[in-house]
């Protein structure tokens, strides 16, 4: 396995040792894979390679893209503040898996629905979902969460919407394979092994492997644009037969609250999960016993006193209403070790340092790392992930527990993802979608 | 679940490497199963404070000093001397071994010395966590995984399971450890 | 509040199968619904429930379902200390409280003879009447009381009935016919096939004719048929061209020689075979009884979020309903109002209650079998509504459970899969219905964790050196049990619990008006002898055995000794005397489970004077009261009951609706 031999090879040479962790760098290329240059074998020296390989994706992701899709070496992130980014640039899935089992392709404009033409001007991007359920007309439910959890409310009582996309790579082995389509899926014959991304000895990208992106977005006011970044988008709820709403749209600023990066790696079977959340989302528990609240956050109320914390909204779920209802949330503690926290602060810090470094005002650096999770033992199934659960609160609200098969982990939950034939799918839901 | 307090003495890394290693020739695992290096879970540390809370640091000692006495034999002389798998009726150190068996194998904690009756097992003093549970060895020793965590796919069940070392099991000829 | 209008459309007592289905119909049709649920709210996430059945030191049914078992085991309370229910605001019939005193069972039945007399070395099983019929029996089946009910820990067996399983008495002249038909049924069954999402192929059920189970010409299930098992393909194996004849050759009146063809046949199951209605696909966790964790398996929440989906739709949470009222005489009366009490618990345990009312222009009952039929009674000052039949509370019928077991001669690999993904359906009909009861043979996946609490006592016999299992010693030895250790310990365990599985038996019960639940009142004050958390009397349970259902007994014992015998298998079937389930028939010993089918309370059937509700699930005597769900089966018939109960709930939703004028 790469991290032995390479383990083996730095000792082995003398040259200077690489420095552990390796450091977080302005740079536009996705690493491969994690570069792990722990000298010795343990979570507590691994884990802040691991961030740092999350903090790296992140900077490249979000990086302002060439005309190519790449992120633009003549561009630094967050020079302006806020830019347009690499992976608002991949594939949403909604426009891989068509109806009819239509072939996609890569670039083809996004296709607006009845319900945003009106309102639609140039190129605005649809963002649609409203909580882990994804109700498009023609297709049945997408994304399998556990108990139909449900949606996540601003304290306007705005529902936060979601959007998955994923990268070329991902893209071109769906094509290559006709997994966008039922029928291309029954034809296959698995297994279904998307493209792994690998470094070489000195930790430089090899192969950029299959990317997949979920974000969440919170409508915004204009004057909070300056902490954000953010998009004017098409914000589009679908009509639904139950409960009963007609389709909406409208335009909106909406500002990144959450974002999940999914890679296959060579190191990683199982893919390596780096979630970051914005830094106002949310108090932790601790924070809240101890009483130690800001002002303000994106999805809890300092001052309310009664509200229910980490509580489901109470159905009918209609994203077209402004809701009474606001979920008040707070971020539970789900780590078993000190390191995970300790290893995502002391990079959101230095990453932080980097980017403000570029811009003062670089709406990058309010953002933060949860943490990554990583399979320990890849030659399980599981693969024994370190850490054992990880929730992002924009994304896995309500299950922020400690419980075995129930409470968040990336990895346990994606292992059971199959598609529309039941055949596992790679650890990614997306091929669920086929029609 | 309710953590248990720590006991006050301090617990070395290698008070618990031992703890693992001997569990290891007891239950017929490989050490590296039990405590992997890279370990999310930190059973051996969570079972050996447990084990200790119940017994006390003198009992523990004890038989973990047995261990290291004995720990360059082979793995299954090291379990058949301290179980006393031959003996007419073991002894009460003997049966602490046999409660740290029973402790990896099925996640409780079973009073040393309290046998089963009636045609089912002696009464589980706890559960000692969901995180013991589900890392039973008893379902490893089945080629299958828990009741209620399965980290398998849909259809497994209509093909044979991967051959018992794919599950952990020592089936090697090395020491007490790896 | 305006005296004369309705607060709802539609009042339902339990948010369970059916009272979900029917909260659902009514809403999408519009209707304004109140649910009065007697339980607790329906968590968030089912990590509590998961974390209870982690926990849990006897992982029973109940055991991740709210007012648990302590966690902490002993001597003298092996399984953890129960709850007394005269504590609790919702007690229900739990299996560590099964033959216990009210003081830890809810249920008030008669105690087995070793809970009677614990030092008596020679327990004794109870004795027949003049008739052949063993009354004194506990009746072992459980429920929930709380937000998806029981059926939360169903296993999700969706099997459907067979021609004649609902035509008894025209066709062997043995109990009676269902009031409707099974074209009929067919329709109901598609749609709770689609509510549930059913995993079967039509296809595989064809050999099944021959027992009269008959598709509509085209059907398709939702979803294909979830695969079978090692163990299924063992037994099936092992069983080819294994024939039994329909009963042993002494059966008085010449009985049924007929030789039947024993197959297994996978089993229809409402757990995903692909992704459904935003559910995952089933990963084998073993565990659907008592919970699946990750909702693979439909459970009755799944329809409930539908029904708060229309928006029409009110839940009551804590609301215990503790009388109809109803108004009017003979044949014209009408449910007016439903009293209940919304019940709270302080940090301490303290209950309050708060007597509140409510009314509707309709009102179901669907609160379980037990519940509904101690509702009817308590109603009216405990003199009983909807009754002029005299049949409510009677009747109950449970699918008793006879378990047998054995290790194959190779491993077969069980604890994998579903808990059950096929059984032997082939023996379910026959000319000897006549003579005595069929039963269904479900081939369980789970080895001897039923049969002898495996992992857990087989593993402890060869560390301890104890023989609790009767596998220690292994053949071939001194004789004497072993204590392992190490490698040894793997391979001697593995050599065991790869070979282990069992079938248990279900058997068609005859229903018997003398089988029934009442309330628990002194017969000369008429007081409660035992009571709740809330103060309601609680039910009281009489059971027993008639010859038929016994005989079937006799019958499966031995079609269970030929099928492990043709699969080279040896048996390690052991029947105890003096215990829960423990009889006596022709000098045998059996035990029986509860198999979690309650049904009978409040039967079907054409006539008033002769029953409680219509094919509807409507009353025959309170024109706007339906009382839902498997009460209204006049037989439990063959097949596991929820498909067929929440098939009901469709038609008593129609129903209900023609009434409202929709």
């Amino acid at each position: 396995m790469r991290r032995l031999i390479f383990l083996l090879a730095a000792t082995l040479l003398v040259p200077a040792r690489p420095q552990t962790p390796p450091p977080i760098v302005l740079s536009p290329i996705i690493p491969g894979d994690v570069n792990v240059t722990a000298t010795t074998v343990s979570i507590d020296t691994f884990q802040p390679d691991f961030d740092v390989y999350s903090w790296n994706t992140f900077i490249a992701l979000n990086w302002p893209p060439a005309a190519n899709g790449n992120g633009d070496p003549n561009q630094t992130i967050g020079q302006n503040g806020d830019n347009d980014t690499v992976w608002e640039h991949y594939r949403d899935v909604s426009d891989i898996f068509l109806p009819g089992g239509a072939r996609p392709t890569w670039n083809a404009p996004m296709p607006i629905p009845n319900a945003c033409k009106v309102l639609n001007k140039g190129n605005l991007e649809v963002v649609t979902q409203i909580g882990k359920n994804l109700l498009t007309p023609a297709v049945v439910s997408a994304m399998s969460q556990p108990f139909n959890t449900g949606p996540i409310i601003d304290q306007n009582g705005v529902y936060t919407r979601f959007q998955i996309l994923v990268n070329k790579t991902m893209f071109d082995y769906i094509l290559a394979n006709s997994l966008y389509s039922k029928a291309g899926q029954k034809a296959f014959t698995p297994p279904v092994n998307f493209t792994s991304g690998s470094i070489d000895n000195n930790g430089k990208t090899l192969v950029e492997g299959a990317i997949m992106v979920k974000s969440a977005w919170k409508v915004i006011a204009a004057a909070d644009k300056a902490r954000f970044h953010s998009q004017d988008v098409l914000v589009y709820s679908p009509a639904s037969k139950n409960p009963k709403y007609p389709a909406k749209c409208m335009m909106k600023t909406v500002g990144l609250v959450g974002l999940h990066v999914g890679h296959k790696t060579q190191s990683a079977p199982q893919w390596l999960w780096s979630t970051f959340e914005h830094v106002d989302n949310v108090p932790t528990d601790a924070d809240v016993k101890s009483g130690k609240l800001n002002a303000q956050y994106n999805y809890y109320n300092p001052g309310c006193k009664t509200c229910k914390v980490n509580q489901i909204p109470p159905r009918p779920w209609n994203p077209t209403k402004v809701s009474a209802f606001h979920s008040q949330i707070v971020r539970m503690n789900q780590f078993n070790l000190p390191i995970y926290a300790a290893s995502a602060a002391a990079r959101n810090s230095d990453a932080q340092k980097l980017l403000l470094g570029v811009n003062p005002k670089s709406v990058w650096a309010n953002y933060e790392l949860i943490s990554t999770m990583w399979p320990t033992d890849p030659k399980q199934p599981f693969g024994a992930p370190a850490p054992t659960f990880l929730a992002n609160t924009t994304l896995e609200t309500y299950i922020q527990g400690t419980v075995p098969n129930v409470s968040s982990n990336c990895i346990e939950c994606h292992n059971n993802a199959t598609m529309t034939v039941p055949v596992p799918s790679d650890f990614t839901y997306v091929l669920q979608r086929a029609q | 679940m309710t953590r248990t307090v720590p006991p006050a003495i301090p617990i070395l890394d290698s008070d618990i490497q031992d703890f693992a290693d001997m569990s290891a020739a007891l239950t017929g695992f490989q050490s590296s199963v039990l405590k992997p290096a890279l370990d999310p879970v930190g059973l051996a540390r969570e079972y050996y404070v447990f084990a200790v809370q119940q017994v006390g640091e003198s009992a523990m000692a004890t038989l973990v000093n047995a261990y290291r006495a004995i720990k360059t034999q082979p793995a299954q002389q090291i379990a058949d001397t301290l179980l006393e798998t031959s003996g007419a009726s073991p002894s009460s150190q003997a049966q602490l071994a046999q409660s740290i068996v029973a402790m990896w194998y099925l996640g409780s904690w079973y009073v040393p010395g309290v046998l089963g009756g009636g045609g089912f097992a002696p009464p589980p003093l706890q559960v000692i966590s969901s995180a013991a549970y589900t890392n039973g060895l008893a379902w490893r020793v089945m080629q299958s995984h828990p009741m209620g965590y399965s980290q398998f796919t849909f259809g497994y069940w209509s093909q044979a399971p991967g051959p018992l070392s794919s599950f952990g099991v020592n089936t090697g000829n090395g020491g007490g450890g790896q | 509040m305006s005296k004369n209008v309705p607060q709802y459309d539609v009042v339902i007592v339990g948010a369970g199968v059916s009272g979900n289905l029917i909260a659902k119909e009514l809403g999408l049709a519009g209707k304004k619904v109140l649910i009065l649920e007697a339980g607790l709210e329906v968590p968030d996430s089912r990590e509590e429930y998961m974390e209870n059945f982690y926990l849990a030191l006897a992982k029973t049914p109940e055991a991740p379902y709210p007012a648990l078992a302590g966690r902490q085991g002993s001597q003298v309370n092996p399984v953890g200390v129960l709850p007394d229910p005269s504590t609790l605001p919702t007690p229900r019939a739990t299996v560590l409280s099964l033959g216990q005193s009210p003081k830890t069972s809810y249920l008030v039945q008669q105690q087995p003879f070793a809970a009677l007399h614990p030092q008596d070395p020679k327990p004794q099983n109870p004795p027949a009447d003049d008739k052949g019929n063993v009354r004194g029996l506990q009746f072992s089946s459980t429920f929930e009381r709380n937000g998806g009910g029981t059926s939360w820990h169903w296993l999700g067996t969706s099997l459907r009935e067979l021609e004649n399983d609902i035509r008894m008495q025209t066709k062997y002249q043995h109990a009676v016919d269902w009031p409707i038909t099974y074209t009929e049924l067919q329709e109901l069954w598609a749609l709770a096939e689609a509510e549930i999402g059913v995993a079967a192929s039509t296809a595989q059920q064809e050999p099944l004719e021959v027992v009269g189970l008959q598709y509509p010409p085209g059907y398709q299930y939702p979803m294909q048929a979830i695969p079978m098992s090692m163990v299924d393909q063992a037994v099936s194996n092992g069983v080819a061209g294994l024939q039994v004849p329909g009963t042993l050759p002494d059966t008085p009146g010449g009985g049924d020689p007929t030789l039947y063809d024993v197959f297994v046949t996978p089993t229809p199951a409402g757990r995903n075979s692909e992704p459904y209605d935003d559910r995952r696909v089933c990963a084998g966790n073993t565990n659907c009884i008592p919970i699946c964790p990750i909702q693979a398996k439909w459970d009755p929440t799944v329809t409930l979020g539908k029904a708060l989906d229309t928006g029409n739709v009110t839940m009551s949470y804590q609301s215990v309903a503790y009388n109809v009222a109803v108004d009017g005489q003979g044949d014209t009366q009408n449910a007016t109002r439903i009293d209940y009490y919304e019940w709270s618990r302080d940090a301490s345990g303290a209950i309050s209650k708060v007597s509140k009312s409510v009314t509707g222009k309709v009102y179901v009952l669907a609160c379980h079998a037990i519940e509904n039929a101690k509702l009817l009674l308590l109603s009216n000052n405990w003199k009983g509504i909807a009754n002029i039949s005299n049949q409510v509370g009677r009747n109950l019928m449970d699918h008793p459970l006879y378990l047998t077991w054995a290790l194959a001669p190779q491993p077969i690999f069980g604890y994998r899969g579903p808990l059950a993904t096929s059984g032997i359906e082939s023996l379910r009909d026959g000319e000897f219905r006549k003579y005595r009861a069929s039963f269904r043979m479900e081939i369980g996946n789970e080895g001897w964790n039923f049969s002898k609490g495996d992992p857990y006592t087989t593993t402890m016999d060869f560390i301890q050196g104890t023989n609790n299992s009767n596998v220690n010693p292994p053949p071939g030895g001194s004789g004497q049990p072993v204590r392992l250790g190490g490698l040894k310990l793997v391979q001697q365990l593995n050599n065991i619990f790869t070979r282990q599985f069992r079938i248990a038996c279900m058997f068609d019960q005859t229903p018997l008006a003398e089988n029934l639940v009442k309330l628990d009142l002194d017969e000369k004050t008429g007081k409660p002898n035992n009571v709740d958390g809330l103060g309601l009397p609680r039910p009281k349970v009489e059971y027993g055995l008639d010859p038929y259902t016994m005989e079937g007994f006799r019958m499966a014992a031995y079609v269970c000794t030929k099928v492990y015998e043709q699969m080279g298998a040896t048996e390690f079937t052991t029947n105890g005397v003096g215990g829960t389930g423990d009889f006596t028939y022709q000098g045998k010993n059996y035990h029986y489970y509860g198999a979690g089918h309650v049904v009978g309370t409040h039967v079907m059937g054409p006539e008033q004077k002769s029953s409680v509700v219509d094919a509807s699930q409507r009353s025959h005597d309170v024109q706007n009261l339906w009382i839902v769900g498997s009460g209204s089966f006049p037989t439990v018939c063959t097949a596991n009951p929820t498909l067929t109960l929440l098939g009901l709930a469709f038609k008593s939703a129609k129903s209900i609706l023609a009434s409202l004028g929709s």
